[in-house]
Formats: structure tokens, sequence, C-alpha cells
């Protein structure tokens, strides 16, 4: 196309699109930029409404908050730790379980895969999976983060789906110079899976980084396994009660602690400090499917 | 046209080789050891945490109470079942469940697979890497965020959409947007694209980067137009996952969600927003009724269950990718 | 929706997830009207006596800090979101370095149900834990009445008066030290924070401080200022709003119980001991009838029904709402905002008001026990007997002001004259919730068993109820306008309350999880939420057709059932509780 003289049409659709992407970004940016000014206003103020991008009263007060207890930088490690532990062990299960369904010659291809999709779509209910999570001891475990969510149906659909979309030739050739399936699935199909695997790494990621609801039920008596959600959460539902419940209503105190923070400003502080470490990762995961690989070179 | 159906990814081959006379299962057994290795033992993982608990649904048929043994459990048959059907409200709940369901899935595809073949399009990578990081950003707020922002727009007190529309000249006063019955549905629908189309889209950018280049050369040195080449390689390219995510999304019908709902829906418009979900909650969990939640699960499994077949016997018929 | 990854093998978890999200907080209110209105006027006469010195109580607990000093952690679950202090709380290091006692705390998150169904099914409970039926009915806690009796002679003359009703309906165990309303001693309401129709101070003052006393005075009050002043600061009068968001139902749903006399019992009126529903009788529709009539005049704020709760301060907040229906506490937020932007004149007054003259007003109750609350002793812990000494010793007067007074000289001042104040930094102290972490334990005292009322020499058991206190906070215009009225606090706008009936309130019946009463009150509140709106928004000549309609789904609901219950455990109190 660049050989060709310049014609309008390129121009007019690239404006245009430009125009149109950016566009998108102004709107969809605005709620960010809304919820970062409103975590920087006092909360008395925020409550009056009109705080669009940038603060009215500034304060540091939303984010002294979540930094009072002290609890919070070991519930960033224990976050950390689950997140990077979760999404490497479950990349490297789910993608292996993906390869043995994409070969069309595996004899059990259709029954692992119907029991796997399965899963989606029935839901056994809270407390019979307690019952399993504490006969297997679990509870107050670490590895309650981890083991029982390392593969999603999901994303071994979507791993399978990027697999059974690569050259057949690459396998059959590696068949014919004698590599079993495990070293076909490590050194031929893993390294050309790299943008699905960057994909599914994020959504495991992001769910493991935001994930409150295991260390609510599974581990919610250990204080020293509390992850930074669990912490984000009690702080907010903290405000929320302190704010509005019988506390006040039963004549405790009725001057004490309203005003200062509000649960709309403590929502919005929380909002970017749970979301900023996890957004840091994306550019770094983010080259890989956008830009993706230049598959011609390992063409046959 | 010709050239680009021959130049898809070859999977001719593997047709092939079905078509060639199979060997017994026992043998072919014997040379799939390493294939077995790798996925029996997460087949086990995967049926001791989701398929072991599944003894949970007999609660559906008691009246279950959290601290009594299972022998010491009430059984009542189907009279959760009937609670559930025989309800008035369910045929609407379903209904809302159903339309809104359908109009976040069609939308939330469209837009999502439209943003990434246009976001594709972009060249300079610096503008595209910042729009697509932008565009996942609302992802990461909570729903009571968002609705609250939506809310707020839509106001009839200074809201920016009805500041916005009596601007342009569109209407000559204020529109009450949330207490329309019949703007419900389409709202929750925007409200989710506005959240999740960015997010949507990652799939899809992903697909797109698996295109072969050469395909596109090839299409322009058949004389293929910007919008051919969209239409004829880049949509075929990311077709199969495409057609996999809807398969899966069709079997989500009855999960239409229900905190939307819940934040944005009014005793107004109560008739158009209330979800199965929202029922579920109110007449289940909320007053500690586990037995009905548990009823409301297994018949919305077995629909999902029923559709994902269906669906996947269609795309079947018509030679696509399935999920199964 | 394509690539939704929540929707996986853990994402079955998403609807109680998000569900906790969305009603936190329902827990405490599980009865829509809320447990606002305990701030009665007047002292318990019950417990007139126990003004003394509280030393023949105390030999009890010195007796235990020589005999067992010996370390303990004592687990507790509290059902309430709350932070956890910093590990080096003055409070409760001066709780331990002198009782022995360390707690480990765990603080709700998400939904209190939730979490107590799945403690339940699991059978592991920590040493103290949070009220509920579920609990008692699952045989998780244990009995407590004998070891009050035997070792807690503080505990026992708190909850003497309360002794019968503190007893569960089922068994006649006590397995609750409730949490709150247990009145020792004078108790001075000065500040009102339950229900009442508020008006701004600006229009009484500017009407020459009238006083409204039925519906028609309230609403003529608010035409007569909305015509004269379109708009506020700028922006159009709203001269009534309500509110009707998530559990906050009850500015719409609650005001026909009070314009009729009768006080807050939630969904019933009770007369002569039987209790009835009134949403859909004659006696709501006088009043809703009003606001179809404000709101064809243009005085109801259109956007009543759809607003959240944040609008709805929001609105508040900008000073130009006239007068609504509400819970005090409920809009607090947003009258704090209009304080410190200086709109003393837009905050409000509230008024008993009633439909016609010959009706008594009856906002204003006694502070009821808060039954069903507070904590238990569960059956996993170790030492009860240790347990139940430990609450005990927190009885003693001592460590009760420092429970809610903090330290002496470091938290508040003792005048000359015994009476407890604080210096304007204390009190801004107070403000700040980071400093509380370190320096008050509010968490556990807010669940423990309580003094309310006065200590034996005189002080308010909190700083928000010593009347100094109040005097000071009040503002030059509050001053003019008690002036004005010939009152002294807000409470003197209310009729005093009279004795509680014995078997009030209503609203503490428990319904039953899982019942046709419980089911029932679920269709009643979502018949009243979808068509009150739609009769209030309707034109002047359809309400009553609009009307119809409601009655008639009303008419498809099993109100029996829930009135039955209701009945039932009213007259169940009439027998067991009459007798103390």
């Amino acid at each position: 196309m660049r050989t060709r003289t310049l014609r309008l049409e390129p121009v007019v659709f690239h404006t245009c699109n430009a125009i149109a992407m950016l566009a998108l970004a102004v709107i969809t940016l605005y709620p960010f930029l809304n919820t970062l000014a409103v975590s920087f206003n006092a909360g008395n103020d925020t409550l009056r409404g009109g705080i669009y991008l940038w603060p009215r009263v500034w304060t540091e007060q939303n984010y002294r908050a979540i930094f009072a207890g002290g609890t919070i930088f070991h519930a960033f490690w224990i976050s950390v730790a689950r997140t990077v532990l979760s999404t490497v062990l479950s990349l490297l299960l789910t993608s292996m379980l993906a390869y043995t369904v994409s070969r069309k010659e595996y004899v059990f291809r259709k029954p692992v895969t119907i029991i796997i999709v399965l899963t989606m779509y029935f839901n056994a209910g809270l407390i019979p999976y307690y019952f399993l999570i504490k006969d297997l001891h679990l509870l107050n475990h670490f590895l309650v983060y981890i083991v029982p969510g390392l593969i999603s149906a999901f994303n071994m659909i979507v791993i399978r789906t990027y697999m059974q979309t690569l050259p057949e030739g690459l396998i059959e050739s590696a068949k014919v110079d004698g590599a079993g399936d495990f070293r076909t699935y490590v050194s031929i199909i893993l390294p050309l899976c790299q943008p699905v695997l960057a994909t599914v790494a994020l959504f495991v990621a992001v769910g493991q980084w935001n994930s409150w609801f295991d260390t609510f039920l599974f581990a919610s008596s250990k204080q020293n396994l509390s992850t930074l959600q669990y912490e984000l959460m009690k702080l907010l539902s903290s405000s929320m009660n302190s704010n509005s419940s019988a506390a006040v209503a039963n004549g405790a105190d009725p001057g004490a602690a309203r005003n200062l923070v509000t649960p709309m400003s403590i929502r919005a502080s929380v909002t970017i400090a749970a979301s900023l470490p996890i957004l840091v990762v994306y550019p770094f995961l983010q080259k890989y499917f956008v830009h993706g690989l230049q598959l011609g070179s390992v063409k046959e | 046209m010709a050239s680009i159906e021959k130049a898809k990814p070859p999977k001719t081959a593997a047709a092939a080789t079905a078509t060639v006379p199979q060997p017994s299962v026992f043998k072919r057994m014997r040379g799939q050891k390493q294939l077995m290795l790798m996925s029996l033992p997460i087949l086990a993982y995967v049926v001791l945490f989701a398929y072991y608990p599944i003894w949970g649904w007999t609660m559906a048929f008691q009246n279950y109470k959290p601290a009594r043994d299972f022998a010491e459990q009430e059984w009542v048959g189907l009279k959760q079942f009937r609670f559930l059907f025989s309800d008035d409200a369910f045929l609407l709940v379903l209904r809302n469940t159903i339309a809104m369901s359908f109009i976040n899935m069609v939308l939330g595809f469209v837009t999502a697979i439209v943003f990434a073949i246009l976001l594709n399009e972009i060249k300079n990578k610096l503008y595209k890497r910042t729009i697509q990081t932008i565009s996942y950003l609302p992802h990461f707020l909570s729903w009571i965020i968002v609705t609250g922002i939506v809310a707020n727009s839509l106001s009839v007190d200074g809201g920016i959409v009805n500041v916005l529309l009596m601007k342009l000249g569109f209407i000559n006063e204020p529109i009450m947007w949330l207490s329309e019955p019949h703007y419900f549905w389409g709202i929750v629908g925007a409200s989710h694209v506005w959240k999740e189309v960015g997010w949507n889209a990652i799939i899809y950018l992903a697909a797109i980067t698996s295109i072969d280049p050469s395909l596109y050369e090839a299409a322009e040195i058949d004389g293929a137009n910007r919008y051919q080449k969209m239409l004829y390689v880049t949509l075929p390219g990311i077709k199969s996952i495409v057609i996999i995510l809807l398969i899966m999304n069709i079997g989500w019908i009855l999960e239409a969600g229900f905190e939307v709902q819940y934040l944005l829906g009014n005793g107004v418009v109560v008739d158009w927003s209330q979800t199965i979900d929202i029922f579920v909650l109110k007449y289940g969990l909320q007053i500690g009724n586990y037995s009905l939640a548990t009823a409301a699960g297994i018949f919305k499994t077995v629909v999902s269950i029923t559709l994902i077949f269906a669906a996947n016997t269609i795309a079947k018929r018509f030679g696509e990718d399935r999920l199964l | 929706m394509g690539g939704s990854p929540s929707k996986k093998l853990w994402g079955s978890m998403s609807l109680v997830l998000a569900l906790s999200l969305a009603i936190v907080g329902c827990s405490n209110n599980g009865n829509g009207g809320g447990n606002a209105a305990n701030n009665g006027a007047a002292s318990d006469p019950a417990n007139a006596n126990a003004n003394k010195p509280a030393n023949a109580a105390n030999d009890g607990g010195a007796e235990q800090t020589s005999a067992d000093l010996k370390p303990v952690t004592i687990s507790a679950f509290i059902g309430t979101p709350n932070q956890a202090p910093t590990a080096d709380n003055r409070i409760y290091k001066k709780i331990k370095d002198e009782l022995g006692v360390t707690l480990d705390m765990e603080f709700l998150v998400g939904d209190l149900q939730q979490k107590l169904g799945v403690m339940i099914a699991g059978g592991d409970y920590p040493d103290l834990i949070t009220a509920d039926p579920k609990l008692v009915s699952s045989g998780a806690v244990i009995p407590l009445e004998d070891l009050i009796e035997q070792y807690a002679p503080n505990l026992k003359k708190n909850y003497a008066a309360y002794w019968n009703r503190m007893k569960d309906s089922s068994d006649g165990h006590i397995y609750w030290l409730p949490n709150y309303g247990a009145y020792t001693g004078e108790y001075h309401a000065t500040a009102y924070s339950g229900p009442a129709f508020w008006i701004q101070k600006d229009i009484l003052k500017e009407a020459g401080y009238p006083t409204p006393k039925t519906l028609d005075d309230f609403t003529k009050l608010i035409r007569d200022y909305a015509a004269k002043h379109p708009t506020i600061d700028g922006q159009p009068t709203i001269g009534f709003t309500t509110l009707a968001y998530d559990w906050r139902t009850f500015p719409l749903l609650n005001a026909p119980e009070h314009l009729t006399g009768h006080p807050n019992d939630g969904g019933v009126v009770v007369d002569n001991g039987v209790a009835s529903v009134f949403a859909d009788k004659d006696s709501a529709k006088t009043y809703y009838k009003a606001l179809n009539g404000l709101y064809n005049d243009g005085l109801m704020d259109k956007e009543a029904f759809v607003q959240n709760y944040d609008q709805y301060l929001a609105k508040i907040s900008t000073g130009r709402v006239l007068g609504m229906f509400d819970q005090h506490w409920n809009f607090q937020q947003g009258e704090d905002t209009l304080v410190s932007q200086g709109k003393i004149g837009q905050t409000y007054v509230g008024f008993p008001l009633v439909y016609d003259t010959s009706i008594k007003d009856y906002y204003l109750d006694r502070p009821v026990i808060n039954l069903n609350n507070g904590f238990g002793i569960s059956k996993d812990a170790k030492d009860p007997v240790r347990i139940i000494k430990f609450l005990d010793a927190l009885m003693d007067e001592k460590y009760q002001k420092l429970l809610s007074w903090g330290e002496e000289g470091v938290d508040y001042m003792v005048g000359t004259d015994g009476k407890f104040y604080r210096t304007p930094e204390q009190r801004k102290q107070q403000e700040d919730p980071t400093w509380k972490l370190a320096n008050r334990a509010e968490a556990f005292y807010g669940a423990a068993p309580k003094m309310e009322g006065s200590y034996s020499d005189g002080n308010a058991t909190s700083a928000g109820t010593q009347p100094q206190e109040f005097f000071d906070s009040l503002k030059p215009q509050d001053k003019e306008l008690l002036t004005a009225y010939g009152h002294k606090t807000w409470t003197d706008f209310f009729t005093p309350a009279p004795e509680n009936p014995v078997y009030y309130p209503a609203w503490q019946v428990d319904l039953i999880d899982g019942s046709d009463a419980s089911v029932a009150n679920k269709q009643m509140s979502d018949a009243s939420l979808k068509f009150l709106p739609k009769a209030i928004m309707s034109k002047t000549d359809q309400f009553d057709a609009v009307w119809n309609d409601y009655v008639n789904a009303y008419k498809k609901i099993n109100v029996k059932a829930y009135e039955d219950r209701i009945n039932e455990q009213l007259q169940w109190r009439i027998q067991n509780w009459a007798a103390q």
C-alpha cells in the first residue's frame, strides 16, 4: 500500500478511526478519573455532588485511612504471592490440558472436554464446597488461595481454540522427529501460544488479585493470611457501618467519626488502591497480544 | 477470495488424518500415554473440586437448615421448584433475564469485535497501546461506582445526558430515564458495554495476532481493499474463537447478573428490572432459604446444558468450530 | 460479554459475592424500620436504685483478677464490619496488662447471614460470637444464666431489669448479652435520631416559628415557602422528597403508623395488643394521597423514587430540600455537610406530625433492650468461666469509662464539678478514624455488654449524651431557634415517651428464616415499592384506581401468616415478660 500514491481514502479512514478510538478512550477514561478525583476529595464535600475530573476540597485522608491499620502491607504481599503462584501454575496446567484436548487423535478428547466445559454451568453451592475445603484441611491455609481454582474451563477452551488454529504440520514434523507429546507441547506449542497465554495470564491474575471471597469464607480468622482486597473490603464495609447503622442510632457517640471520610470517598480510594498494582502489570503483558508474534518466521 | 480460502490455517491436514481407518481404541491408548498423563490427573482434580460437591443439590429437595446433619434434614420433594414456578413474578423475571442477557450478549460481542478490529487498524503503536489500556480501565471499577456515575449522568437534575440532548435540541424537557420501564434494558446493556468493551476485546486482539500476515499480502495482491481485508481475512481469522465464545455465552443466557439491576432498578421499573438472581436473592438467600437458591441453580443448569448442546449441534451442522 | 473470565469455576460464587456488596448493612436493619428509635427521654425507673456506687459488685471482679491472671486469648467474631485495631492499641493493651486477656477479633466483611450459614455448616466457632437466632437453633451457643448468677455480679446487676426478656422464647435459656438498651441512672436525651417529619429551620424562622402539628400544617408551610422561594442558592426548590432505595425504604413506608399516633413498630401497628399491617389500609392512603397532591402541585421531588442513597444525600446537602419524612441518622451525613458549609438555616428540625390534633403523637419512645444482639459464648469456648469473668470485670465502672470515654487527662478532662468534658483538641481527635484505631476500643465496645445512662458519679456514659457536650455543639442559630420555641433540646419537640408496652417493639420479632411470614414480608414490601410510587405520581383523578390495584396486590399475599407470627410472639411476650 505504501508503494501506491497517497490516496484520500486511507487518510480519511485513519483520521476517523483515530478520532473514534479517542472518543471511546475519553468515555472509558472518565469513570476512572472521576473515581480518582473523588478519592482525593473531602468526604463530606463529595456528598454535595458535582465532582467530575478534579477534587474540589483536596485531602489525602481517604488514603490515610487505608494505611492506618498497618495490616495492609503484609496483605499486599500475600496478594502478590497468591497472584503470581496461581498465575504460573494455572497457566501451566490449563495449557497442558488444553493441548491434550486440542489433539484430534486423543481418545479421551471428547469426554475430557465435556467434563471440563460443564463445570462452567453448574454451581454445587457454598455449603458442600465449604465441607470439601474443610475435609482437605485447606481452611486457614495459604494453599486455599491456590489449589481450588487452578483450572478454569473458560481459559482452557480459549487456549485450546487458539492451539487449533496453529499449523498442524508443525506437530506432525515434531512427531516425525521423534518428539513425544510432552516435548511437543513444551518446545513447539507453548512458545507459539504466547499471545493467548498472555491473555489468559491476565485473566487469571486479575481474577486472583480481585478475589476476596475465598478469604472471607476460608481464611478470615487468620490475619496473616489476609489479602489486600479483603483488607480493603473490611475498610469499606466498616466505613459504611459507622456511617449508617445502629451504632449511631443507638446513641453511641453521635458526634464521633462521621463526616471526615464517607463510604463514597473510601470506596473511591479503595478502588484506586486495589486496581493500581494490577494495572501496572498490564503493559508488560500487552505487548504479546497487541503486536503478537511473527508467525511467518516459524512457518513450515 | 479463492486464494484466501486456500491460505486458511490448514485444517485439511487434520481432516485427512481423521478419515484414515482408525486402529482400535486400546491400541490408540497405548500410543497416547503421554497425553493421558498430561490430562487425566488434572481431570481428577476438576472432578474433585467441581463435581464432588454436587451432592449439595439434594438441598433443593429439602427444607435445608444449616445446623442439621444430612440425615436430619426435612425432605420436601419438589416444593422449592413449585414455589419458583408457581409465582406469577417468575415468568416476568425469566423474561427480563433472557432479554437483558440477550441484549448484553449481542451488544457485548458486536462492540468488542468491532473495537478489536478497528484498534488493529491503528498503525501508531503507542497510540494503539494507550487506547487499549484506557479502554479496559472501567473493568476494574465495581458496579456500585459505575451505576453511581450512570445514575448521575441520567438524572433529570442536571445529568449530562439530558443536558446534551437538550442543548442539541433533541428534547425539550429532561427525560426521566430510570423511571421509564422501556429504557431499562437498554440502559443496562449500554452500561455493560461501557464497563466491559475494552476487557472483552482483549481476547479478540490476541486472536488477531495469530492471523498469518501472508494472508493479508495475498489479499492485497488479489486487489482487496481495507474493508475487504477486514471482512475476508481478519474476521475469518477470529471466527473460531467468536463461535466458541458465542456457544459458551448461549449457555449463560439465564445469567444476566443482578448487581447492576439491583443498583439501577427501583420500584417504578421493577417489572422490567428484576432478574432470576434478584428473585432468588430476595426469596432465597436474604431469608436464609438456601434450598430455594439451590433449586433455582439446578433449573439454570438444566437450561444451560440443554442450550450448549443444542448450539454445539447447530455449529457442527454448519461445519463451524465446536465447543465440545 | 464475550470474554468475561469471572464466569469460570470460581465465578459460580459471583452471585453471593456481589450480593454481599450490594446489601452490606442490611443485617443490622433487617426489619426496615431500623432500630434508630432507641433514644428515649426518660431514665428507666426499674433501674433507679442501680444508681448507688457499684462497690459491692466489684468485689467479685477484684477476687477474680488476683485468682487467675494467667494470660489467655479469647477469640471473638463481631457481626458488624469494623476495622481491626492497631497491634499496639492503647486501650486493648491496658486490658491485656490489667486483666490478662488478649482479644483475637474477627470482623464481618460481606453478608452476615452468609457468614453464619457457613460457620454453622462447618461447626467451628470462636469463643465469643455475635448474636443471631440461627446460632441458638443450631446449638452453637451455651446457656449463660447459671454462669452469670455464679460468676458475674456486675452483669447480673446490669441486666436485672431485663432478665425475663433475655430468655429465649424457644427454651427459656439466656444466650445473649444485649449490647445496647440496658440503662442505669439518669439518661439525658438531647439529640434526636429517630423518625420525624423534618423541615428546614429557615422556613420556621420566616413563618415566625410556628409549630406544625398535622400533616396539613406541615404541607402548608412547605407550599408557602416554595411559592416564595422558587429557587434556593440558584437551583430549583424541592418541596418534599423521600427515599426507597435498597433496604432504606422506611422513609417511604413508615410515615402512616406515626401519623395515626403509633410508635415505631416496623411494618405493623399494634392496638390493644393486636398487631395488624397498615400499608394497604385507608390510614396509609390518606398520607399517600397527600403526597400525590404535592406531586401534582410540582412540590414533590420527581426523582424521589429513582434516586439512590448517594443522590438523596447530595440533594439534601445542597440545602434545597424543604422537608421529608425520615429517621434522623439516615440523612445525618447530608446535614453534616450543610453544617460544614455554614448553611445552618437549611438544616432540619423534626416534628411529630399526626393526622389530626385529637391524636397524640408517639414518635419518641423509651430505650428498649437490644434483644438478639451482643455476644454469646460458643460451645467451643474452652473456659467459659474465664470469659464471663472477663466480661464481668469490664462492667466495672472503671473499665466502662475506659471503653467509652478513654483515659482521664488523655481522652477527656474532669472539671472542678466532677463532670467529664473534652477539650476541642480531644473532640477533634475523636473524629479521626486513624487515631481511633490506635487509641480506642470501639469495635469490641460496640458489641460488648455496657452501661448506658449515667455512672454512679452522675456523668453520662458517653460523650454524646453528656448535656454540656451537647450544648457546646449548638450553633447560634440553633440556640436562637430553641429559645424561640422555649425548648432546651431537640427532643422537647416531641411528646415525652410513655412507658413502653410490654410487647414493644414489634419489629424485634424474628420472622424465622424461610417461613411463610418472612416470604410475605418480602412480598409486601415489593408490592409497596412498586405501587406507591405509581400512585403518588398518578394524575389526581387516577389515584384511587392505582390504589385499588395496590390493595388487590396485597390481597394475593399471605399477610395473615406475617401478622400471625407477630401476634403469636407479642402474646408470648405479654405472658412471659409481664411477670417481672
